[in-house]
């Protein structure tokens, strides 16, 4: 059977001997928050954590990367990160948004860079522990995840449940020493925590089953909510920059000072930012903030669910509301507002 | 083809900036093997009235600078404005606060103040006098944005510099936002590029690169009083590089 349950003890144990081995990235504290890090001792490991800073996207798509090397005339490199690592610490929420990023940069022109970053992760998904200031994963259905991991990790109070989901995460967990099938009982309180969090995740709660906000948003292009909200937009982009599902990029060539040789990086862009939609005649389709800010809130509930089976690509873990500084970019309390001035149906 | 030829001139500064191009050690070397610099007082003694890139550091505080300046202009292909007090006035803008220049000077210089030299008006940046084609900006200049910028310019290239807020490149460290720690950071209405390097060493962003050409208000002041501060906590921070050229703010 491939649920194990493992004292607290043996899992550090456990954690200790993967960092002599492996490449491994924990969640940890910085200052009163929490981020994900190198892991260099079991101890720093915080799986009692609220939210991370960032989102863990940045171990598959970095804010700023090589994607190739060139020579003017003479070809180029293209360049992958080629180490293995293991994630460990992801929340349900971020695992989702790891899964639908995983079905974007599949299709279409397959994303090689993103893609062998990828397939060199073991990730360790983790139920949440403690609920943040301003998650609403519960409202979004991403409280709880059940696949995308190689192992999930429950704390069921003097132990965890781990569940090996794929051959990699069948391999990690047969290194953990004191690993034994976990037995009903142990069962038995999983489901409790996942029952709970399906309720408890959700300091924003929508007032509508996800599944219904692309036909919501169908009605909503005109609203004044995008104009009202926009006033106070910064246009600083630190919504798109928390945001785990936020994948847009920006791509830039550098040269070396042989003006020959040289460079080409991508980084993270953002869609709230003045000059993101910029083309070549030095015309910007999106020049109003107002219509920026709207964009954010259908690419997530409207557009990216069209290239990914309808799946919502907002999931719910509230760092856009604690990064906004106005306090503008809660998609629920827009989505509400909607469902307040439009109905349902 | 010709290396083209470039000249760095400074006024109203400390120098600093200049300091940084010094600080570029061995890709110092780089950058002549891609061009001649053909006046630089900081670094060498040679002079030319002959150059394509003039490089202008510092701002322009007296009648015979503008002139200095228009001259340069009228010789150079391209000008670059270099760091802060170039791209907009810089700290050298505080004085343009005061109503009457003679007590500021007063106060500078004591009892050297009447010296002719020293007969500076209202602060002005370099394109507030003739035309800037580029800007480096910041206080200090990053050395790596300055490099990125010639060698674009060698390539024939338009340097790609940010025009938005430097909140972008906090984030994108993974910074816990200043403003939740009672800091009144300006990272949210100044131009990013620095890497967001004050704000991820704790300290809240001065506004050394200018605001973005299109900073919200209305924003900031939705935000202030959001934090329960008042129009004046903001403005004594922007004080210090933003005298004479912050967007409106009514009281």
């Amino acid at each position: 059977m491939s649920v194990k349950k493992i004292t607290k003890s043996d899992f550090a144990n456990f954690v200790s001997a993967l960092i002599q081995t492996d490449n491994v990235i924990g969640v940890q504290a910085k200052g009163d928050r929490f981020d994900f890090a190198p892991l260099e001792s079991a101890k720093d490991l915080r799986l009692d954590y609220d939210v991370t800073l960032q989102p863990p996207k940045k171990y598959f798509l970095p804010p700023m990367e090589v994607l190739l090397t060139f020579d003017v005339g003479g070809g180029y490199n293209s360049q992958m990160d080629a180490q293995k690592f293991i994630l460990l610490g992801v929340h349900p929420y971020d695992m989702i948004a790891i899964n639908q990023m995983d079905e974007l940069f599949r299709q279409d022109n397959y994303d090689a860079h993103y893609m062998t970053r990828r397939d060199n992760a073991t990730i360790v998904a983790c139920d949440v522990a403690r609920s943040s200031d301003h998650v609403f994963a519960s409202s979004m259905n991403t409280a709880v995840v059940r696949d995308g991991f190689d192992v999930l990790l429950t704390d069921i109070g003097d132990g965890y449940v781990l569940e090996a989901a794929t051959p990699k995460g069948r391999d990690l967990v047969a290194r953990a020493k004191g690993a034994v099938d976990a037995d009903p009982q142990a069962l038995r309180r999983r489901e409790e925590v996942w029952a709970h969090n399906r309720k408890s995740l959700n300091k924003h709660e929508l007032k509508c089953d996800p599944a219904y906000l692309p036909r919501l948003l169908a009605k909503a292009y005109k609203h004044p909510i995008w104009e009202e909200r926009a006033k106070t937009c910064f246009a600083c982009g630190s919504c798109n920059q928390v945001c785990p599902t936020c994948y847009c990029f920006n791509v830039q060539d550098d040269v070396n000072w042989d003006l020959k040789t040289g460079q080409r990086s991508r980084a993270w862009d953002g869609c709230l930012l003045d000059g993101f939609t910029k083309c070549a005649p030095n015309h910007e389709f999106r020049k109003a903030r107002a219509d920026r800010f709207r964009h954010r809130l259908y690419r997530k509930a409207a557009y990216v669910p069209q290239k990914i089976r309808g799946q919502i690509a907002c999931v719910g873990c509230g760092r856009c509301v604690a990064a906004c500084l106005p306090d503008i970019a809660n998609p629920v309390s827009v989505y509400n507002r909607l469902i307040d001035d439009l109905g349902i149906g | 083809m010709a290396k083209p030829k470039i000249a760095i001139f400074d006024f109203a500064c400390c120098e600093g900036c200049q300091l940084q191009i010094v600080n570029l050690e061995e890709e110092i070397l780089s950058l002549l093997g891609g061009a001649d610099v053909v006046e630089w007082r900081e670094a060498m003694s040679e002079k030319s009235d002959e150059y394509d890139i003039a490089i202008i550091e510092g701002s322009i505080t007296r009648l015979e600078d503008e002139e200095r300046l228009k001259l340069i202009r009228s010789r150079a292909k391209v000008l670059i404005a270099l760091g802060a007090c170039a791209t907009i006035g810089g700290v050298n803008k505080l004085k343009n606060n005061f109503d009457d220049l003679d007590e500021v000077k007063k106060c500078v210089y004591g009892k050297a103040a009447h010296k002719p030299h020293l007969h500076t008006g209202l602060t002005k940046a370099v394109d507030e006098v003739v035309q800037v084609d580029y800007y480096v900006h910041g206080c200090p200049i990053d050395r790596k944005e300055f490099t990125y910028i010639v060698r674009s310019l060698l390539m024939g290239k338009k340097p790609e510099i940010p025009d938005y807020p430097v909140c972008v490149e906090c984030k994108a460290k993974g910074n816990p936002c200043l403003w939740q720690y009672d800091q009144v950071c300006l990272g949210p209405i100044i131009r990013a590029g620095c890497g967001a390097r004050c704000p991820s060493n704790g300290f809240r962003c001065f506004g050394c690169r200018g605001y973005t050409s299109n900073p919200n208000v209305d924003a900031a002041k939705d935000v202030i009083n959001r934090y329960g501060l008042n129009i004046d906590d903001l403005k004594t921070k922007m004080v210090l590089f933003g005298s004479k050229q912050e967007p409106t703010i009514y009281e």
